[in-house]
């Protein structure tokens, strides 16, 4: 545990040097790829470079979710505060990316499908997940940032929250679904190496912009946590 | 088909909200900051303090320190 949250102090130490500027020219390169780089897909037109925004923010979506996963066992083992605010970080950042990817989704399907939304297996299951950790997150703020019991209900929530991310990835194999299969996760990406190559450096810019907002999301919630610390620090002096 | 429009709504979509989300995080930082400093003041003030005097508590047969026995 220590080894991990002396990664995460140095990983904080960057989050105003090396990041931004790290953070900014992948977007740009991101931006520049899919806008103007890639080429025009023939059917969709050009709706589909929502694609280099709107995968990388699914899978970063299912990373930020990991990280709120793991740090919510290492708090039930551990039993140390800080793995809270690391997923309760995580779990905002997660939230922030599902709700991107359903609102471009609805975006891509308009033109593409007709509809901005289906009650389609991989649509459904994706906003189940958001009001999952939509409901982690109101749960978890109803307490206070210290917490302890509160925080314990609040990760074994999220534990089991996680279980929607493997039906949420295999939605479009176990059922009929509008969805596009998977064209990248597999042996033999469906993908002319242009396309690849700018997909992949949208996960690039995506994963380390969420990395970033981590991190700036893990320093409110510790200082939050440090607050509620000096208030009882104060009023045990004054009271004294 | 261009559908252009909807490609911009796509990135304006997500660019919006990653400013908007930027800017709740900036104004909820500069709030906890400005709390942790004057907690941190409070508990200077405090730890400068000095103790709480024992005060007299007054009896039937006027007042006696705090400190004095209850016989």
């Amino acid at each position: 545990m220590n080894a991990l949250a002396s990664l995460v102090a140095r990983l904080d130490a960057l989050r105003w040097s090396v990041l931004p500027p790290v953070v900014g020219i992948a977007m740009m390169a991101m931006i520049v790829g899919a806008l103007v780089a890639a080429p025009r897909e023939i059917i969709e037109g050009e709706v589909q470079r929502l694609m280099y925004l709107h995968v990388p923010s699914a899978i970063t979506m299912y990373l930020a979710f990991g990280v709120t996963f793991v740090a919510s066992v290492l708090l039930l083992w551990k039993r140390d505060m800080r793995w809270d605010a690391v997923a309760r970080a995580s779990a905002v950042i997660g939230v922030f990316f599902c709700l991107m990817v359903l609102l471009t989704g609805a975006i891509w399907g308009k033109p593409t499908w007709g509809v901005y939304w289906s009650w389609d297996a991989r649509l459904t299951s994706t906003l189940v997940l958001f009001l999952i950790y939509a409901a982690y997150l109101l749960a978890r703020s109803v307490a206070g940032p210290l917490d302890e019991q509160a925080a314990r209900y609040a990760a074994i929530f999220a534990i089991i929250g996680i279980v929607d991310i493997p039906i949420i990835q295999m939605s479009v194999r176990w059922w009929r679904t509008l969805h596009p299969q998977p064209i990248v996760f597999q042996p033999d990406p469906a993908l002319p190496d242009e396309m690849l190559l700018v997909l992949l450096v949208g996960f690039a810019a995506v994963i380390s912009l969420a990395a970033w907002l981590i991190l700036l999301q893990f320093g409110a919630e510790r200082a939050a946590q440090r607050i509620e610390a000096l208030r009882s620090q104060v009023d045990r002096r004054e009271t004294a | 088909m261009d559908n252009l429009e909807y490609l911009f709504a796509g990135f304006a979509v997500f660019w919006a909200g990653l400013f908007i989300y930027l800017l709740l995080l900036q104004t909820r930082i500069r709030v906890l900051n400005r709390q942790i400093e004057q907690l941190e003041e409070r508990l200077a003030e405090a730890d400068a303090a000095p103790p709480v005097e024992a005060r007299p508590i007054p009896t039937p047969d006027g007042p006696r320190s705090a400190e004095s026995p209850s016989t």
